[in-house]
């Protein structure tokens, strides 16, 4: 310990740009979503046809949606059940109260985002002003909002109006799908908010709750923001669910549950909080649904896609986990 | 120095209670513009709680505040800080994950287009700043998670003074620092802007270095308000604690010098010790005196099995261990068991009675057919209670309920109740009042005298003089130096603890103390 | 920082007109779940005069035992803090093999449900690896044996579990002694047995330990992740158990046996008083969150409230206990390095 030492540490440990990018969870899960969509391409040469594409991109969208969502309550440290609940709830609000034409739809997507938004400030009260642990309070909320979905629709049934089936599982000029749009319309939002304050904010609290308190981050309001604008992305998830699927199931979002939680780990987000970003958690769902269509194309009987599913879960956490140590504690958004 | 000395903070009659727990009884403490002030008391004191009050993070039960002649009640950190009063917290309230620019620019970034907020004018910003503070090494746009300590306690110190227009607190600003010329340079800068700091240290030849006048904190009240020219290191000392320093000690017999060594630590490295060497005796006291975070930490949890050394052998009665975990060390050789540095946390499960707590390493034994009765179980407890001074009492209590004081006797019986003949004790007495103290010291002195070994840190260092057969002092990571006998003295270890070769006697301290100025 | 120094002159002064083994929170609790259950059947009787009788009574325990069983599972895996998602799977697991592989008579049961049981507790133990080795936070490692089993289990039986129940356990589930079922008999041991394990045995005891303090454990020497696995394995095991039982109720098995006792099983251990952080709680106040639960739903269905309105009202109980449990939640949420 000598003076010289001083002035001297510091210097050196600033990684270079490629060891950073790679150290990015997006890139990764990226190469790997290119490397698994060329596998497909071999086995299935339709693959390649803008009709397939728009078929896979519909089907990762109401997950990417979710996951996008889910992203910000895991960067705040915390967990966040109640997605299932509220794609459930918005699913049979779509196909019991169908609204035709694009006012229809306009309108159902804001009731959809409303219920987001309701449930999402019940688990932000509950979490952020009572200090409710987030798993169990979230376990509750997802509860109740699957019960009052039985409550609307108690059996899969009900239509979806049919502009909102049609047009928004379409593609525009016959090559760029339109779910494709509503999901870049979220990551856009999301790159807006990392240049705010509160996306700042969001990895301040999620790293270190107490430093970032003393650090004037108000914590409270960052936990709120937070749940709540999963809630509204979970409503904008059902929104692009009930379109895809065309009809009403009470249980709707109970599948997705797993898979929101493998796609935001896939995509490089801490699932200790502070670390990732939504745009990996986007392109993690993405590889999700695709993985499923390689495993059928590869031969795979459907009944098995369960079990690598879970095993996916797992090496991604393990993955995530071990990519910032090997290149340093990179923090990527 | 020089300004215009008004008040610029008075505080009159604070308190704060945490449920049962009294942080703060009394505290009043008045900041002239301009002046550095320290702020002085043991661990336990109260001055992390008053530091929290004046950053507006924690609201006192009672008393006022008044700043530059208003009214200074502030509800948040944010309001503080529009009150031109800032801190540098001990505990670093800087986020790893994010670049140093945002951590300096925290919570609001500066706005590019559109409004939003723009990671150019951010790193700008920071970069004027780092400039304006001699730090202009440090890359804005670096991650703070990957700067070194000391580089992080820098930044601690530049965000909180950019922010103090009035009144500047710093929580231990050195601790992770190696020289102080910069801390010191730019405090008399601040100082003769008119800004009042409250400088808070254990090092009391920094504090005298740059303080006129020290508050002193005991047990929650504010005890004095000196001038430091005119008070001696022994006036200081006995303000903090409540009672002179002592030059001789009890006496004890020493154990025979050629007694085999329980613990023969070679060249031990791990964390931020340097290839430490040192022998515990059968029988033998031996303790660490050492400043915050010289790596007697890391020495305890290795030992502990908490934490695996990076180098270096660990011979128990020995046989070469390489202790894997708590448990793996309570069976080494003779054992070791080890009476945690934080009792709340690593210590006592507060909603199991003490019993419960006493016999959570042993419960496996005094089971009757795989059930622990609590007949039992108090009895095994009884068995230890009163070699620590533990009412029979409390011993069905929550332990969470009991006084910091009994908790920490219930895991020194839990660490009797092993049958481990070495002791490992971190601060066994932190926090507790004057009675347990004198237990804990019977009990440790008993177990010695009956053939165990004791390795033991403290913060205090009567308590190492009273207590230790021989004493080791950590410097940086490394075994400094080493008294025993009639050389344990005070003064001498005052000496080494900083740093600075054990001289004869007293000039040794004042040597050291001109080496920190 | 600790300022215990002077806080505990005081107590010490005070204390001595306190006793110790009061009435503990956790009593309290059990009682007044118990209390509100016996309130809940004879309140049922305005509802409806086939209710609230003594065969109702016997009907709620039968229903109950089930959820008793998989909730002591469950509420060991939450006294260590943390949560078990793949009890449904794992129900269905032990019943579909023990259909299948059993089937009706009593061939090799001797020998296979104890086999079954054991590969139950082999998923327990996967689950403990992931959690404990692999530190993976316990809801995802759970979810994702839990999804991981559905899938084999799917694939297993092709969609369509086949087989019987074996005689013994059609003789546990369907016969009564003097007037009693049979079960209700076992479930009265199993709580006995239960409650001995959780609170008085010394794997209770480090459970416990692990829960309320896993620093403070391991530095008792408790050996924190063997006694975590170990907890996954009893949930574990229970739930294959459960699957056995159900089988033996309902004579087979399907692949959805085990869905409808995820979230009671939950409910249950919160209800019942125990901490979601873990470190507290006891079997007997999971007993009483179990038969609460088991009596609002038949009382429900007899008032003919839909499914819905039955969850709804299982997800509210479960955030109002969350809600009066708060305060000690507080106490717990300012210890640093949880989350």
């Amino acid at each position: 310990m000598s003076a010289v030492g001083t002035v001297h540490e510091g210097a050196g440990s600033r990684r270079g740009g490629i060891g950073r990018a790679l150290t990015g969870g997006a890139a990764i899960v990226t190469l790997l979503y290119l490397v698994l969509y060329l596998l497909y391409a071999l086995w299935e040469p339709r693959a390649l046809s803008a009709y397939t594409f728009t078929s896979l991109v519909n089907n990762s969208a109401p997950l990417a949606i979710a996951a996008a969502g889910e992203t910000l309550v895991v960067l705040s440290r915390g967990f966040d059940l109640s997605v299932a609940g509220v794609i459930s709830l918005t699913n049979v609000f779509m196909a019991v109260w169908p609204l035709e034409g694009p006012g229809g739809a306009l309108l159902s997507l804001l009731g959809c985002c409303a219920i987001g938004a309701v449930v999402g400030a019940v688990n932000g009260w509950l979490v952020a002003v009572l200090r409710l642990q987030t798993i169990a309070a979230t376990l509750g909320t997802m509860i109740v909002c699957q019960g009052l979905a039985l409550v609307v629709l108690d059996a899969p049934g009900g239509t979806v109006a049919d502009w909102v089936s049609y047009e928004l599982t379409d593609s525009l000029f016959g090559i760029v799908p339109i779910a494709g749009l509503v999901v870049l319309a979220v990551a856009l939002v999301w790159l807006v908010l990392l240049r705010t304050n509160t996306g700042v904010g969001l990895y301040a609290v999620g790293a270190d709750e107490q430093a970032a308190m003393l650090s004037g981050v108000s914590v409270r309001r960052i936990r709120f923001v937070a749940f709540m604008g999963a809630g509204i992305l979970y409503g904008v998830a059902g929104f692009m669910l009930s379109a895809q699927t065309a009809t009403g199931n009470p249980n709707a979002g109970a599948p997705l549950l797993m898979l929101v939680f493998a796609a935001v780990a896939l995509g490089g987000t801490s699932l200790s909080g502070g670390r990732g970003g939504m745009i990996g958690s986007i392109v993690g769902a993405g590889t999700l649904m695709l993985l499923q269509k390689v495993l059928f194309s590869g031969g795979v009987s459907s009944f098995y896609t369960g079990i690598f599913q879970g095993f996916v879960l797992i090496a991604a956490i393990l993955f995530g986990r071990a990519v910032p140590r090997l290149f340093g504690n990179g923090a990527q958004r | 120095m020089v300004g215009e000395l008004a008040d610029a903070l008075v505080v009159e009659g604070i308190a704060k209670a945490y449920g049962a727990t009294v942080a703060l009884e009394r505290v009043d403490l008045s900041l002239r513009a301009g002046e550095v002030h320290a702020l002085l008391g043991e661990n336990g004191a109260g001055k992390s709680t008053l530091v929290k009050i004046l950053s507006g993070v924690v609201r006192p039960d009672a008393g006022r505040m008044t700043l530059a002649g208003a009214a200074f009640a502030p509800h948040a950190l944010l309001d503080s800080r529009a009150a031109g009063v800032a801190t540098a917290f001990q505990e670093l309230s800087l986020l790893p994950n994010l670049t140093v620019a945002e951590n300096l620019m925290m919570p609001r970034m500066p706005r590019g287009a559109l409004g939003l907020a723009s990671a150019r004018a951010t790193r700008a910003a920071a970069r004027d700043i780092l400039a304006r503070y001699g730090l202009s090494r440090i890359d804005a746009a670096e991650k703070v998670g990957a700067l070194a300590l000391a580089e992080r306690q820098r930044l601690e110190i530049v965000r909180a003074m950019e922010h103090a227009s009035k009144v500047l607190v710093l929580d231990e600003p050195t601790a992770a620092l190696a020289e102080v010329e910069w801390l010191f340079g730019l405090v008399r800068r601040v100082t003769a802007r008119g800004v009042a700091v409250l400088y808070i240290s254990h090092r009391l030849a920094e504090v005298r270095a740059l303080c006129a006048r020290a508050t002193v904190l005991r047990n929650g009240r504010s005890i004095a308000t000196v001038d430091l020219s005119g008070a001696s290191d022994a006036d200081i000392f006995e303000m903090m604690v409540g009672r002179r320093v002592r030059g001789e000690r009890a006496v004890r017999a020493r154990p025979a010098a050629d007694a085999p060594a329980v613990i023969a630590l070679d060249r031990l490295s791990g964390g931020s010790l340097r290839e430490v060497s040192l022998t515990l005796g059968k029988g033998e006291v031996l303790g660490i005196a050492a400043l915050e975070g010289q790596g007697q930490r890391d020495l305890f949890r290795i030992l502990a099995g908490l934490a695996r050394p990076s180098g270096g052998t660990i011979r128990i009665d020995g046989a070469a261990t390489s202790l894997r975990n708590p448990r793996a060390a309570l069976k080494a050789g003779g054992g070791l068991a080890y009476v945690p540095e934080e009792r709340k946390t690593e210590g006592i499960l507060s909603s199991l009675t003490a019993a419960g707590n006493i016999t959570l390493p042993v419960a496996g034994r005094i089971a009757r057919g795989g059930l622990i009765w609590k007949g039992l179980e108090q009895g095994a407890a009884r068995r230890v209670s009163g070699h620590v001074d533990l009412a029979e009492r409390y011993l069905g209590f929550p332990v969470g309920d009991l006084s910091g004081g009994n908790q920490q006797k219930a895991l020194l019986a839990r660490t009797l109740l092993t049958g481990a003949r070495t002791l490992l004790l971190f601060d066994p007495t932190r926090g507790v009042d004057v009675g347990t103290k004198q237990s804990i010291y019977a009990a440790i002195r008993r177990f010695a005298d009956d053939g165990g070994s004791v390795l033991f840190y403290s913060s205090e260092l009567p308590e190492v003089i009273d207590l230790a057969d021989r004493c080791l002092v950590l410097y940086g990571g490394r075994v400094f130096a080493e008294f025993a006998g009639d050389e344990l003295e005070e003064h001498r270890l005052v000496g080494a603890l900083v740093g600075h070769a054990a001289g004869p006697g007293k000039e040794g301290a004042d040597a050291a103390r001109g080496a920190a100025r | 920082m600790s300022a215990q120094g002077n806080g505990a002159v005081r107590f010490d002064g005070a204390a001595d007109n306190r006793r110790s083994g009061g009435v503990s929170k956790e009593t309290i609790n059990a009682i007044v779940v118990f209390a509100l259950s016996i309130v809940l059947i004879l309140g049922s009787r305005f509802v409806s005069p086939a209710l609230g009788s003594w065969s109702q009574v016997l009907t709620v325990l039968t229903l109950a035992s089930f959820l008793i069983v998989v909730s002591f599972g469950q509420g060991l895996v939450v006294m260590i803090g943390g949560l078990d998602l793949s009890i449904p799977a794992v129900i269905t697991l032990g019943g579909v093999l023990t259909a299948g592989w059993v089937g009706a008579g009593n061939a090799g049961a001797w020998y296979l449900l104890p086999a079954i049981l054991a590969l139950c507790g082999l998923v327990g133990a996967f689950n403990g690896f992931g959690v404990t080795v692999l530190r993976i936070p316990p809801f995802i490692m759970t979810m994702a044996t839990s999804i991981i089993l559905a899938s084999a289990a799917l694939g297993y039986t092709s969609g369509t579990p086949r087989g019987a129940s074996p005689e013994a356990l059609t003789v546990l589930m369907k016969t009564s002694w003097l007037g009693v079922p049979a079960v209700v008999f076992f479930v009265v041991l199993f709580v006995l047995a239960g409650w001995a394990l959780q609170s008085r045995t010394v794997f209770g005891r480090r459970l416990y330990a692990v829960g309320a303090n896993p620093d403070a454990a391991r530095v008792a020497g408790v050996s924190v992740g063997a006694a975590s696995t170990l907890a996954y394995v009893a949930s574990a095991v229970c739930a294959g158990f459960v699957g056995m039982m159900l089988v033996g109720y309902a004579n087979g098995a399907t692949l959805r046996m085990g869905d409808s006792y995820m979230l009671p099983s939950i409910a249950a251990v919160v209800i019942g008083g125990s901490s979601i952080l873990g470190g507290s709680g006891s079997f007997v106040g999971t007993v009483g969150g179990a038969i609460l639960l088991t009596t609002l739903g038949t009382v429900i269905a007899a008032i003919g409230l839909e499914q819905g309105w039955r969850t709804v009202i299982e997800g509210g109980i479960i955030v109002a206990a969350l809600f009066f449990l708060r305060e000690e939640l507080f106490a717990r949420l300012r210890r640093p390095g949880r989350s």
